[in-house]
């Protein structure tokens, strides 16, 4: 054996160790969904009778009220981060705003414990009225969202050439206009990729939505959560909740991966 | 069609003065090339007409207008980059119209009037393709279509030539200065190249540090250079620039070499001799004698470099005459009657 096929051979192993560990678990997760209470709580056991008990159940709950919400709250959440974020990036990428401290300045927020904002964000709700609505559940998001947006985009406003930009000043149109009109269209698959992403991450968060939500009306990952029951954890119910929960992010990711990387990278190696 | 004036335009860049104090005048409706080594401060100059560099001190005026402190969009102005700066995510159509879109001209028309001009461009047939599926010679038509669509007041060229290959650039050089003939445009053309600034203008600013060495019609410039920066500098092969002492009839350069030169004072001065008029002569009766060098053959002429009494010099010789002419021959070197310049040995300023 070559000593090539040997490191074709290793690097083999450590991909399939890798799948395998994250694979085992949403594999474990979509076969829970077909069990009985009695077949999960012998997680040993290979073979087990299959029972649609656990998806009749979840889909006549309010799963999909849960789901609503938490597509209303991303998707309001990640439209203001994209324009914020855009006209932030694009500022801290073209003019250099905020020193070089502020193109990895704005993500010093993400290092604070949600747990710090929480209590204001409820008592500002409380004071405003807004308790009770996915009002401050958008705003919570917005503090996590709008900086990794901003962080995400710098990297592909930077990659727009200045001439393009010049161009179009000198061609008649002034600054905004420039922005709408040229540099904007460079960057639509780095929005698109953003916009995913950030919506994964307001998709993904319990904390907030845990503290925040309206009692009775509650985002997808807490109607997850709901599932530990005062009798104990109800796997199987759970297990076809976080199903319908990753799919989309699954799929999402899919499609982004690889300008996920390029937004990543580019928004930390160019300094 | 406008002037573009510059009044004591001065253009720092922190501590570093790249422009000092400019005064210059672009005739109305001539083709005016800014030429001087890289460095000297003509893109920065061309960029203050634009309006994408503020000016530091100092005021430029298009026509009767002070555009000093005006946006780019309000001095009616067109630019072609070096790069093209083609708008990657339009069509050529749409690049074309683009500057129409700016001044609220209806789609319709603006598409119209786009292909139109790519008819005066040879570019009808790429109309519906992107800026990346054309070659450099068709990313710089469309530029420059661009550019005069909406017959802006000045045109502005920041070396757009340089990024295409030889023989295109020559090509592109005779359209550009037939296109702005037809339109009469002012224009204002930065390059390092100074056979393109020969060749292109009608009016030549050849810029040194910061300042302008010399202005005027090309012709003036290459017979009367101001200075020896100006007289090496415009000419190719540049002019031979001899130190030494003049006395009756004769220079004696400070490596010794000999020529015979007259009607010029006695002194310690600076000789500046083109290469065409360094006349070789296979055992002539001069009693300057070189040995032959490298040889350039250039078809119609050649290039010859000659030592003499270790003075190196470049001469230029027609194809007819190049009998005897070989690398090792010994040969007579002289100085055509009355072709010579002469400099100041400390300023460097023509005498």
């Amino acid at each position: 054996m070559s000593r090539f096929k040997l490191i074709d051979a290793s690097r083999i192993l450590v991909l399939a160790v890798a799948v395998v560990a994250v694979a085992l678990p949403l594999l474990w997760v979509a076969l829970a969904t077909f069990k009985t209470p009695a077949d999960l709580n012998q997680p040993g056991i290979i073979g087990f009778t299959p029972t649609m008990a656990n998806w009749t159940e979840v889909l006549s709950s309010d799963i999909f009220a849960a789901v609503g919400r938490s597509v209303l709250v991303a998707t309001v959440t990640v439209a203001i981060a994209v324009v914020v974020g855009s006209m932030g990036a694009y500022s801290i990428a073209r003019f250099s705003t905020g020193g070089s401290l502020s193109r990895f300045g704005i993500l010093a927020a993400q290092v604070l414990p949600p747990a710090v904002l929480v209590f204001p964000f409820l008592s500002v709700a409380y004071i405003l009225r807004l308790n009770g609505t996915l009002v401050p559940i958008i705003f919570s998001h917005l503090s996590f969202v709008v900086p990794v947006v901003t962080w995400f985009l710098i990297g592909f406003f930077a990659a727009v050439p200045k001439e393009i930009e010049e161009q179009a000043r000198v061609d008649g149109f002034g600054r905004f206009d420039t922005f709408r009109l040229v540099v904007l269209p460079q960057v639509l698959p780095g929005i698109g990729a953003a916009a995913i992403f950030g919506f994964t991450l307001s998709w993904n968060d319990m904390f907030y939505g845990l503290i925040l939500s309206p009692s009775n009306s509650t985002i997808l990952p807490v109607a997850i959560a709901g599932f530990n029951t005062f009798r104990g954890v109800e796997l199987g119910p759970m297990a076809v909740a976080i199903l319908i929960a990753i799919i989309p992010v699954v799929i999402a990711s899919f499609f982004v991966q690889k300008r996920l990387v390029q937004g990543i990278s580019g928004g930390a190696v160019k300094g | 069609m406008a002037r573009v004036t510059f009044d004591n335009v001065v253009k720092k860049y922190g501590d570093t003065t790249v422009v000092k104090g400019l005064d210059l005048e672009l005739p109305d409706g001539a083709f005016t090339v800014l030429v001087g080594p890289s460095g000297c401060g003509k893109t920065t100059t061309l960029r203050m007409i634009a309006g994408l560099e503020p000016v530091t001190s100092g005021s430029i005026r298009i026509g009767d207008k002070d555009v000093t402190k005006l946006e780019p969009k309000d001095r009616d102005i067109a630019m072609v980059f070096q790069n093209y700066a083609l708008y990657p995510h339009l069509t050529v159509r749409e690049n074309l119209a683009f500057p129409l879109r700016a001044i609220r001209v209806k789609r319709a028309e603006a598409l119209a009037r786009a292909e139109a001009v790519a008819a005066t461009m040879g570019l009808s047939e790429l109309l519906d393709r992107k800026p990346k599926d054309l070659s450099g010679g068709q990313q710089q038509r469309v530029a420059i279509g661009r550019a005069i669509i909406r017959e802006p007041s000045v045109f502005l060229f920041d070396e757009p030539l340089s990024n295409l290959d030889a023989k295109l650039r020559v090509e592109m050089r005779t359209e550009l200065l037939q296109l702005q003939r037809r339109l009469g445009i002012t224009s204002l053309f930065v390059t390092h190249d100074q056979e393109e600034a020969m060749t292109l203008s009608d009016f030549i600013v050849v810029m040194r540090d910061g300042e302008i060495a010399q202005q005027g019609k090309p012709k003036d410039v290459y017979d009367k250079p101001n200075n020896t920066f100006v007289a090496s500098f415009v000419g190719s092969p540049k002019m031979n620039l001899l130190e030494g002492t003049f006395s009756t009839g004769k220079f004696v350069s400070e490596s010794g070499l000999t020529l015979a030169v007259s009607g010029v004072p006695a002194g310690k001065k600076i000789l500046g001799v083109r290469p065409d008029d360094i006349v070789l002569e296979v055992g002539g009766k001069s009693a300057s004698r070189g040995r032959i060098g490298v040889i350039e053959l250039l078809g119609p002429r050649a290039i010859v470099q000659v030592e003499a009494s270790g003075q190196s010099l470049t001469a230029v010789v027609e194809a007819s005459r190049m009998d005897g002419i070989v690398e090792g021959a010994e040969v007579g070197v002289s100085v055509r009657a009355g072709s010579h310049h002469l400099f100041d040995s400390v300023t460097g300023l023509r005498i």
